[in-house]
């Protein structure tokens, strides 16, 4: 739980496009659905520092409300998930279009 | 974030619940006591509920720009004393006696008590019963793009 979601993503390679190699092709990809893709994974990645935070805030003492701690768990719960679909969805389409017979 | 603003009501109200529930502990604890910092018997204590356009800064801050109607939060207002005047009850050696002999008890009826914490916690109840089902309708909504 300690290590960030976003350290994955940043230890990823940046994939050239294959159609049109070089620097003008790159700044078009940055805008488009990788950079939204990694904006979202910043969001669970706060939801998580949110709900650790708040765990350890409990375990400590410094706050009563277990409910909400709770809450947020769950929150982070749920954006994991979606994440985890995402993901999902993403690599099923990748691996359709390696299957792809010419 | 819209996607959790049903869980942070339900979370507001539990907040809301469980410091009614501390308020009657408080008072069901208190029964017998003559001795307070404001001197006399204790008083009886009462929440005061109140619904507010923004729970907190953070709230706010995240409403900013949404088209959404802002969801109202509940809160505990103010706790306030009950105007009932104390119970006297003759006992001429209670320390706390007045020069006739009678000493003011707060007046709390044990069973208004217990009613109002009974009240609290199924309130409670009912609250996490919202969480679970807020968070089965998101579970769902993350099985569409499972199946």
């Amino acid at each position: 739980m300690s290590n960030s979601i976003t350290s994955v993503t940043t230890s990823l390679p940046t994939i050239p496009s294959p159609a049109t190699p070089g620097a003008s092709s790159s700044t078009q990809e940055e805008g488009g659905f990788f950079s939204s893709l990694t904006s979202a994974i910043e969001k669970v990645e706060q939801v998580h520092t949110d709900a650790q935070q708040q765990i350890s805030d409990l375990l400590q003492g410094n706050r009563q409300d277990v409910h909400n701690v709770m809450i947020a768990v769950e929150k982070a719960d749920v954006a994991f998930q979606l994440m985890m679909q995402v993901r999902n969805k993403i690599v099923n389409a990748y691996q359709e279009i390696e299957r792809l017979q010419f | 974030m819209s996607m959790f603003s049903m869980l942070e009501a339900s979370g507001a109200a539990m907040t809301a619940e469980r410091q009614r529930a501390e308020v009657t502990a408080a008072n069901l604890a208190n029964t017998s006591t003559t001795r307070t910092d404001q001197g006399g018997p204790y008083r009886r204590k009462e929440v005061v509920f109140a619904s507010s356009g923004a729970l907190s800064f953070r709230m706010a801050l995240n409403h900013v720009g949404s088209l959404e109607p802002r969801l109202p939060a509940i809160r505990v207002a103010s706790v306030v004393d009950d105007p009932a005047p104390p119970v006297m009850r003759y006992e001429p050696g209670h320390p706390d006696a007045n020069t006739e002999g009678y000493v003011a008890y707060p007046a709390i009826n044990p069973i208004q008590e217990m009613t109002d914490l009974m009240g609290a916690v199924r309130a409670y109840q009912l609250n996490a019963s919202a969480v679970n089902a807020s968070k089965q309708m998101l579970q769902q909504a993350l099985q569409i793009l499972a199946g």
